[in-house]
């Protein structure tokens, strides 16, 4: 285990280097130092809402590939998911006049639809054994393919009329609070609410039994099996999860913080799925380290509006480079992750 | 369990058996018959949605090889992703899931181009110079795609790092990377886009038989000639022998005297060279100059399609970049043509592959599944 | 309120068959109530899979169980826990990277309101610890990859009596054990047992069953041999109990004379994977026309010792050598070109492609041989032809070159490995477990082809676990003992059992063979 990712499993020295790094924010928000102008009030608030698309995919895949399925299509999950928010948005209002209403049915509608799009996913994945690599990217393809034509049938072009977004909620008292009250209180509901799945999720899996489970079902599931638990059925439960929240997260991006679904070239999701792999790998598998390292490739996102109000001009083909060299260094330098032992090993019971 | 999901399991059970244990020539059927299954769904979705059904799929055969243009436009298409799905084929024959083959496409055009460009002003202005440019444009864009392949490869090798990530991370790099350039240094004076000078008029492939700019029958020869000896590297040397046997089971190949390590490596290059000659045949042929590789045609992953259709046969790779490149130049004159999206096409690409893979994801379930009633 | 005067456990004609393969015939088997009991045999025998049956993870053909004198069947190791039996495998089933708390608990965890009630566990496991001496609860928050296999396997039985388990099941517990911690173990058995619990353990150890157990049932080929009282019965008894069949000693089957030394292995040490040492400081020779038989348990070093020899792995110390040159450092395929023919113990994932025909398998490790080249190409003619050949001339069946090795039974499938092995004239051949699962008729048409060999001249290194074999085919046999090898000698003039207590670490002159010495760290 390198020095790297020894550290970074210390518990008290993570604390330590997350308590620094909010430390410096901190100080730059408020003290007029160099570099202060990259953070500002504004910048934090949009590093959020970034964020929120890709941790919510990132859970879910993290709890799959924890649990010994490694799901490769959230990419097309989140292709999915965008397009059917819109889509049930839309034909609600009847075309018009959309309502703040309309808009959540629609994420619920979105967890439905993908919930069954992730079950038939399960059954291949797990009864039938499917090459696990093979069918993400079939997910995936199908998401582009069928996500703009869907959107073509709907609306007459790849991309969706420009609608409306979930509204910001305001809470009263909280709000005023300086800094913490317009990012968390005076924002989109959404990201508060990712937040609050990010450590439910945590604690489900840390601290409950189903934890237990999905931990051991990754690791060794002979073993969850002799202790008398159905490892396939947790299996299941995990990889459907997955599915419902990259759906959810795609629909964020079209409906939660964005004004519609945009269907040119790879979509909207533009790689978010991919993105979410690695912030779960990133994050360790654990469910606050992968909102951590979601913030980060949603910083990475609008790093480059922020540079640019400070009148530096990196090319934006460069800055958007970050993530992805980011997470190549993190699989090969930081030794690699520690993926759980029985990933893309079917399990049989008697064998 | 009740009775009725008792039998539909049973049912299934059976299907997905058969499936597993057909032959070539069954696969062959199953393929025509989820080519067909898939086009009928999406002439009835067509026709659902309040358009012609038949105008559609007429028309998306005329489109594909209705007059010499069409067709022309088809065979142009079908030489990259025969090329690409090639390169494709090659690493996951071997277990390698290389989906880099975009980023090492635009990699490889790129390093023609470079050559190309810095090349030209140093022999004399006429055609005789074409041969050597061309020769040193694929000496580049074989080492460029192999080096860019070569690097994942090693990552996975020595790191263990899964090839599935980082090769897309390098695609993204790659096109991030290189439309920097383009736009920082190549870009000619005044130019609104990031496009690079055009090559000399005479760097190019004669347009014999089609009268077309941007296709010459030269370069379906090329990938067809490639897939011809990948075929014989593959089936017909030791090398072949051992590059799919460490695709079926790596510790018979190592068994027999492979080095895991070493044979990743190797995969990954031979794919990315194969890759980076479709970038270069993209830049020579097609497009006559470089440009921004985000607006670039995603053959490196439609190849990934061909080649799961293929069933990652080379030879099989042949009769699927052609139907991929109908589809392709069909769909495309659908949307000139017809009022009916042609995003229903890429639909129905999804489809045909989600038919055929499924089969395929069947086979690539390995060698102890027990469906079909044979568990103990 | 149970029977208390009925056996704990009582199996009674317990058959189980995969496919043709009977592993367990017939088997009987009484626990009595407090009492500790030993399952022993060779490999093979059967003990495992009667365990596994009895845990639940196997369903008998024939045969009951009764718990407590009530008549039991259980579906899965669930009902096997619900009806007090804990299994601690040999192959410990704990989740490296979760706790020692998170182990014991999983599946059985105690929760209020969806959260796991830790506190409770630990009260329980605490009090659990205290009354059995185990130092366990002071590890409940340390990653089970961070402690050592002795504190493993306490773990695993905390954690089955955290289940509640009134029978424990120990597979070849002492397997990965120090001296020290073997007694530790055994001190921690009459604990339990003196606490009303009643234990079966499988070992191949004869001095460990004689030690700890009030009674020992030997199984031999799936059958039940016998139960004898541990206090009156000897180690040679029970050798000749596991072991005995007359063997049937063929006076032609001994070699000429053995010509140059063709393979010599010195002072090889093999680490695995864990960093553990598996090959201890062997050194050995093979000559021409010569087989030396290395005979022993499976898992004692003979798996890491031959893939050493055959290029599969590297040894930490020592050097290999073929006619004189020093191979150590040379590569798998070096080394098969160079005349060393190697027939894999794992026929299915190592010695055989499954999806390939004979034909592709003929070819598996002949890849750079010049017969099959044609210029840049392979000659699949020839190559064909060469399938043909062996198909011929080792009985494989069907006669079909185009059949997939899967479609083979193992006994044709060994014979095709075989036989491609043979056919490239090596002059060292390597042979591990040659003809496990292999059916009677195949298993003499391999025996005489070795022989053939050797009277051609070729060097052989047989490893098995079956020891008539060894005795027929060897001419000199190495015994293999953790490690390390524990003498060599002439089979005409061993017998039987005291082959057994070779196998089993006790040298000839009757002293124990020192068991660990100062391991390595892991």
């Amino acid at each position: 285990m390198s020095t790297a990712r020894a550290l970074l499993d210390d518990r008290r020295t993570l604390l330590g280097v997350l308590g620094a790094l909010v430390a410096v924010i901190a100080l730059l928000l408020f003290v007029d130092l160099p570099g202060s102008d990259l953070v500002t009030v504004g910048a934090l608030e949009r590093a959020l809402q970034a964020a929120t698309p890709i941790a919510l995919a990132a859970i879910g895949g993290l709890y799959a590939e924890k649990s010994g399925v490694f799901n490769i299509g959230l990419e097309g999950f989140m292709i999915f998911g965008a397009l059917v928010g819109a889509a049930v948005a839309w034909l609600l209002a009847g075309g018009e006049g959309i309502t703040q209403v309309h808009l959540w049915v629609a994420f619920v509608a979105v967890a439905v639809v993908s919930g069954v799009l992730a079950t038939l996913f399960a059954v291949l994945l797990i009864r039938y054994e499917a090459n696990q690599i093979v069918a993400g990217l079939a997910v995936w393809f199908i998401g582009l393919g069928f996500g703009p034509f869907a959107a073509t049938v709907l609306w007459g072009g790849v991309s969706s009329p420009s609608l409306p977004n979930v509204d910001a909620v305001s809470v009263p008292v909280l709000a005023e609070i300086p800094v913490l009250g317009r990012l968390f209180f005076d924002a989109s509901p959404l990201v508060l609410l990712t937040i609050v799945v990010a450590v439910a999720a945590w604690v489900v899996l840390f601290r409950t039994r189903y934890g237990y489970w999905v931990q051991a079902a990754g690791e060794n599931p002979e073993a969850l099996d002799t202790a008398g638990i159905d490892v396939n059925r947790v299996r299941y439960a995990t990889v459907i999860f997955s599915g419902v929240m990259a759906g959810l997260g795609g629909a964020v991006l079209s409906i939660g913080i964005g004004s519609g679904f945009t269907g040119t070239g790879v979509t909207m999701v533009d790689g978010r799925g991919w993105i979410a792999i690695v912030a779960y790998l990133f994050g360790n598998y654990n469910p606050l380290g992968t909102y951590g390292a979601s913030l980060l490739f949603g910083a990475m996102d609008m790093l480059q509006i922020q540079l640019q109000t400070i009148g530096i001009s990196l090319p934006g083909s460069i800055t958007g480079l970050f993530p992805y060299v980011a997470v190549l260094v993190v699989l090969v330098g930081v030794g690699y992750t520690r993926v759980p032992s029985a990933v893309g090993e079917s399990y049989d019971t008697e064998e | 369990m009740s009775d009725a999901a008792t039998g539909v399991r049973s049912l299934a059970d059976r299907i997905a058996a058969r499936m597993l244990d057909a032959s070539v020539l069954e696969r062959v059927v199953i393929a025509l018959v989820a080519t067909a299954l898939a086009l009928l769904i999406g002439a009835v979705i067509v026709a659902a949605s309040g358009y012609d059904a038949v105008e559609f799929v007429s028309s998306l055969v005329y489109g594909a090889v209705g007059n010499v243009s069409n067709l022309a436009f088809m065979l142009r298409q079908s030489s990259m992703l025969i090329l690409t799905g090639v390169a494709v084929a090659v690493a996951f024959r071997a277990g390698v899931f290389n989906i880099g083959v975009q980023g090492q496409f635009v990699v490889g055009g790129f390093a023609a181009t470079l050559g190309i460009l810095f090349a030209a002003p140093l022999l004399p202005n006429s055609p005789v110079s074409a041969i050597p440019l061309l020769a040193l444009a694929t000496l580049l864009a074989l080492a460029a795609g192999g080096a860019y392949g070569a690097l994942p490869g090693v990552m996975k090798a020595y790191a263990g790092a899964n090839e599935v990530i980082t090769t897309i991370m390098l695609n993204f790099i790659a096109s991030g990377v290189v439309y920097f350039l383009l736009d920082a240094y190549l870009r000619p004076e005044g130019a609104a886009a990031p496009n690079t000078e055009q090559f000399p008029d005479y760097v190019g492939l004669p347009g014999l038989v089609f009268e077309s700019p941007s296709f010459s029958i030269l370069g379906l020869g090329v990938a067809l000639l490639t897939v011809v000896v990948v075929y014989l590297v593959m089936d017909r040397t030791g090398f072949g022998y051992d590059l799919v046997t460490s695709g079926y089971q790596e510790p018979a190949a190592k068994y027999s005297g492979v080095d895991p390590k070493r044979m990743i490596v190797r995969t990954m290059t031979i794919s990315g060279m194969i890759a980076g000659l479709a970038g270069a045949l993209f830049a020579i042929m097609i497009l006559g100059y470089y440009s921004d590789p985000n607006t670039f045609p995603t053959f490196g992953f439609d190849a990934i399609a061909v080649s799961l259709l293929a069933a990652n046969n080379p030879l099989g790779v042949i009769p699927a970049g052609l139907l991929f490149g109908g589809l392709d130049a069909g769909g495309q004159y659908i949307g000139f043509t017809l009022d009916v999206p042609s995003e229903l096409v890429d639909g129905v690409i999804g489809l045909i592959v989600l038919f055929v893979a499924a089969p395929e994801l069947f086979r690539a379930a390995g060698q102890y599944t027990s469906l079909g009633g044979d568990r103990e | 309120m149970t029977d208390t005067t009925a056996p704990a456990v009582q199996l009674t004609d317990i058959t189980k068959r995969f496919g043709d393969v009977v592993a367990n015939d017939s088997v009987d088997l009484t626990l009595d109530r407090g009492s500790i009991h030993a399952v022993i045999g060779e490999n093979g025998a059967g003990k495992t899979t009667l365990m596994n049956v009895l845990y639940g993870l196997y369903d008998p053909n024939e045969g009951t169980i009764a718990i407590d004198g009530e008549p039991r069947s259980f579906d899965s190791p669930r009902d096997a826990i619900a009806a007090g039996i804990g299994m601690i495998h040999q192959h410990f089933q704990l989740v490296d990277n979760m706790t020692v708390l998170q182990n014991i608990v999983l599946g059985h965890e105690p929760s209020t309101r969806g959260l796991v009630d830790e506190q409770a566990a630990r009260r329980r496991i605490t009090d659990i610890c205290d009354t059995y001496g185990f130092s366990v609860d002071e590890h409940l928050d340390t990653p089970i990859e961070e402690l050592g296999l002795g504190i493993q396997q306490h773990v695993e039985i905390v954690k089955s009596l955290y289940r509640g388990a009134d029978t424990l099941i120990l597979d070849e517990p002492t397997a990965v054990l120090t001296p020290q911690e073997v007694e530790g173990l055994f001190d921690v058995m009459e604990a339990l047992t003196a606490d009303g619990r009643s234990l079966i353990f499988i070992t191949h150890k004869l001095d460990e069953a004689m030690h700890a157990a009030d009674d020992i049932t030997v199984l031999r080929d799936g059958s039940a041999v016998g139960t004898v009282d541990a206090a009156a019965t000897s180690q040679n008894e029970l050798a000749r109990m596991m072991v005995g069949r007359e063997v049937l000693f063929d006076v032609d089957s001994r070699g000429g004379t053995p010509g140059e030394v063709a393979l010599t292995v010195d002072g090889v040490t093999v680490r695995d994977e864990r960093g553990l040492e598996q090959v201890r400081d062997v050194s050995l020779s093979v000559r021409e026309g010569e087989i030396l038989g290395i005979a022993g348990v499976e898992g004692n070093g003979q798996q890491e010792l031959i893939e050493a020899i055959t290029g599969m792995r590297t040894p930490e110390r020592g050097t290999v050598s073929l006619q004189g040159r020093d191979i150590t450092e040379l590569s798998r395929r070096r080394r098969i070109e160079d005349g060393i023919s190697y027939v894999p113990g794992d026929r299915l994932e190592e010695g055989l492609v499954q999806d390939y025909s004979l034909v592709r398998n003929a070819l598996l490790s002949n890849q750079t041989m010049d017969a099959f080249s044609d210029g840049l190409f392979l000659d699949w003619g020839r190559i064909g032809d060469h399938a043909d050949e062996i198909i011929d001339a080792y009985d494989v069946r069907p006669r079909n070159p185009e059949a997939t090795a899967k479609s083979l039974s193992g006994g044709n499938q060994q014979k095709f490995i075989v036989g491609r092995e043979l056919e490239r004239d090596p002059s060292v051949l390597v042979a591990a477990h040659p003809t496990r699962g292999v059916d009677i008729g195949s298993i003499e048409f391999i025996h005489q082809r070795f022989q053939d060999m050797r009277a051609e001249g070729v060097a052989i290194l047989l490893v098995s676990s079956k020891l008539d074999e060894v005795q027929k085919l060897s001419d000199r046999t190495a015994v293999m003992y953790e490690g390390s090898v524990v003498d060599t000698v002439d089979p005409d003039d061993v017998t039987e059992e005291e082959l057994g207590l070779l196998m089993a670490g006790r040298a000839r002159d009757g002293t124990e063979r020192a068991a660990r010495g100062t391991e390595g760290d892991a």
